[in-house]
């Protein structure tokens, strides 16, 4: 039987029971997706006693598919006030898996100021006193280390880290990594919600837990050897992610014009050789010591696109050090030392604060002239502040909107009060297209997967064209929601989007495991059911396709170098979503 | 040497960033042309294999491998190798569908 727990943080109480039959054939982004519109006002506020958060492994969590060790997170983000899924690796969604546990729902909210651990193990539900020495500031790693003295080395952790235990808009959960490092469900300020119900940290322990039941081991099998073959197959495995990391994108797009500069100013940065993935992999090779050029996130990754970057002496400084965080310390907010970059990351890891939404704040915050342009020490000084929290980090912390309106900027490059990571929409419309109209605020991870015939979708696509870019934000979405659902890592797209034995075998693997018989139109009709469920809760909190629309300047301040303005029209906008 | 109006300049990307960095010192590297090219000819003047070229950049667009480079252009070499959905958003699949540089799966 596959568990439905309920931790409510009003009695204290928890209970267990079946999945219910409505979230039997889901998982991941799906489920998340479904049981927040069904049971969470859309109205609520996002800080009260009414918001849910619901964590559930993906469909094939927790067997031995290739890179299906993601977890779905979901709530009311306090950041967008829309629906939020918040994706991470990590340990605890393939332990939540062998356990057994569907999804784990956390609701209601105590009357006092005591934090509280939850721990999950072969027994049930355990609901703690937090140790006061990890409350009040105290970081992430050194949280990791005490809950591991105390509870095992080996469970999972997930954490409201110092940014969550403040309630701040941007504030992430961070998750336990193999090794004991950080990873995180990072945008929309998920973690906040986490504090919110005074929950300081979910430990989870597989002790006694069985392998999860495959209905047809032999099938299973059979298309895990498929599945992997086509990712290791292609060169983005082999060479791109390994090799360089997702940071192997600085370069790319700098030299396509789309690497957003100095508060989205510009499209390119004379810099990039500071802090691209070839730098980054010639600094880690060279120094050496506990540096990994590859690493994975999770156990059975085998993409790998994680690191270790050590310090000058061959010291672990940080890991999954990603192109979207280093975009946007190094190019928006322009601090040209990779070193500098990467000790901010750890901060940002250590207090639990999404890396994008506050790289974004931090870039915009300079441009309104709260923080010098390109100063890393003052940057670095900020994140370590919101373990207090200063005056100053709190506003950080409350996300690129809100600098924006404190700073009276109106170039504040937000989509429903979440930043624009990384990639700019003057210069790769496409993109902005899902920045436009996905139901998370702009998130380059929504639109990020294709299920179709990729030469049909993207065959005659130019960035600067209008032509296909409808079709191509729409089909991405779709596939994107549907991959989230399964606990696939994203960065399978290409093993199924260059391969379409990939993406058989995927589905493959998941009807071995639970002796169904899904097409590939049931996997695309997945998706688009998770996208209407979440513009459904997004309808009802009161968003309209109004809300669809990228920041205003971005139509009338072209950027170089192409001098491209942002030109889709309402209408053509919200075409992406009609399906 | 410094750019001038005539000549290429020239990046490569992933591997072939070490490679240019360790046979011209240090990149951009500057190519006076006479004349126009293509950037399969430019390759095999760069002694650069067919086989890292997925894309290249010209004057930021990606282009076909065997585009025509004229003298002043910025030019980049991408191998294999870019991840995401960017492969289609910057137009790879787009701009280089029938070309025999363009992606291929090669089994191991």
């Amino acid at each position: 039987m596959q568990k439905f727990i309920r931790i409510n943080m009003t009695t204290l109480q928890s209970t267990i029971t079946e999945v219910p039959e409505k979230y039997v054939g889901l998982g991941g982004r799906a489920l998340t997706s479904s049981f927040v519109n069904d049971e969470v006002i859309p109205t609520c506020h996002a800080l009260g006693k009414n918001n849910k958060i619901i964590f559930a492994p993906g469909l094939l969590s927790g067997t031995s598919a290739p890179n299906s060790g993601r977890m779905s997170v979901g709530a009311k983000s306090p950041l967008t006030g829309t629906i939020k899924e918040s994706n991470t690796g990590g340990s605890s969604s393939q332990m939540l898996a062998k356990l057994g546990i569907k999804a784990f729902v956390i609701e209601g909210k105590p009357d006092n100021t005591t934090f509280y651990v939850i721990k999950l193990d072969i027994n049930g539900v355990t609901i703690e006193e937090a140790p006061a020495e990890i409350l009040g500031g105290c970081g992430n790693y050194e949280a990791i280390r005490i809950l591991g003295e105390k509870y095992g080395k080996h469970v999972g952790i997930a954490l409201a880290g110092p940014a969550g235990e403040y309630r701040m808009p941007a504030a992430n959960i961070s998750f336990k990594d193999p090794e004991g490092n950080i990873r995180s469900a990072g945008r929309g300020g998920l973690g906040a919600v986490l504090g919110s119900k005074n929950v300081k940290a979910i430990v989870i322990d597989e002790t006694g837990a069985g392998a999860v039941p495959i209905a047809d081991p032999e099938a299973f099998r059979a298309a895990s050897k498929v599945f992997s073959k086509a990712i290791l197959d292609h060169p983005v495995a082999g060479t791109g992610l390994a090799l360089y990391g997702t940071d192997v994108l600085v370069n790319i797009l700098n030299e396509a014009g789309g690497l957003p500069a100095r508060n989205f100013t510009a499209g390119r940065i004379e810099h990039n050789d500071n802090i691209s993935g070839e730098t980054l992999n010639a600094t880690i090779t060279e120094r050496g010591g506990e540096g990994k050029v590859s690493h994975g996130c999770h156990k059975g990754c085998i993409i790998r696109c994680s690191q270790w970057y050590p310090d000058k002496q061959g010291k672990y400084i940080t890991s999954g050090f990603e192109y979207e965080t280093i975009w946007g310390l190094g190019a928006d907010a322009g601090i040209e030392d990779l070193d500098a970059i990467a000790y901010i990351d750890r901060a940002m890891d250590d207090v639990g604060i999404d890396s994008i939404e506050t790289a974004v704040a931090v870039a915009t915050a300079m441009d309104g002239g709260l923080i010098p342009w390109g100063d890393g020490k003052a940057v670095l000084q900020i994140v370590e502040d919101m373990a207090k929290p200063t005056p100053l980090a709190r506003i950080i912390a409350g996300g690129a909107a809100v600098v924006g309106k404190v700073c009276g900027l109106y170039r504040t490059p937000v989509v429903k009060d979440q930043a624009i990571p990384a990639y700019d929409p003057r210069a790769i419309k496409g993109i902005g297209l899902t920045y436009a109209t996905t139901t998370m605020g702009a998130d380059h991870t929504a639109g990020y997967c294709i299920s179709g015939n990729i030469l049909k979708i993207g065959g005659f696509i130019d960035p600067l064209k209008k032509e296909g870019q409808i079709e191509y934000a729409r089909a991405m979405q779709i596939g994107t929601a549907a991959i989230d659902s399964t606990g696939m890592c994203l960065f399978v797209y290409f093993g199924v989007a260059d391969n379409p034995g990939g993406y058989q075998a995927l589905i493959d693997m998941i009807n071995a495991q639970y002796g169904i018989q899904l097409t590939s139109d049931d996997v695309d009709e997945l998706g688009k059911t998770v996208l209407r469920i979440e513009r459904d809760f997004n309808k009802r909190a009161g968003f309209t396709n109004a809300h669809d629309r990228l920041p205003e300047f971005m139509e009338y301040e072209p950027i170089a170098p192409h001098n491209v303005v942002w030109d889709f029209t309402p209408e053509e906008i919200d075409e992406v979503m009609k399906f | 040497m410094e750019k001038s109006s005539t000549a290429l300049e020239i990046r490569g990307f992933l591997q072939l960033d070490a490679y240019l960095k360790k046979k011209f010192g240090k990149t951009p590297v500057y190519l006076e042309i006479e004349a126009p090219l293509s950037g399969l000819e430019l390759s095999k003047q760069l002694e650069i294999d067919r086989d890292d070229i997925e894309v290249i950049f010209v004057n930021g667009f990606v282009q076909e491998v065997d585009y025509i480079l004229n003298p002043g252009d910025r030019v980049a070499f991408l191998p294999p190798g870019c991840p995401g959905p960017y492969r289609i958003a910057l137009g790879f699949y787009g701009k280089n569908q029938g070309n025999e540089a363009n992606f291929k799966i090669k089994n191991k």
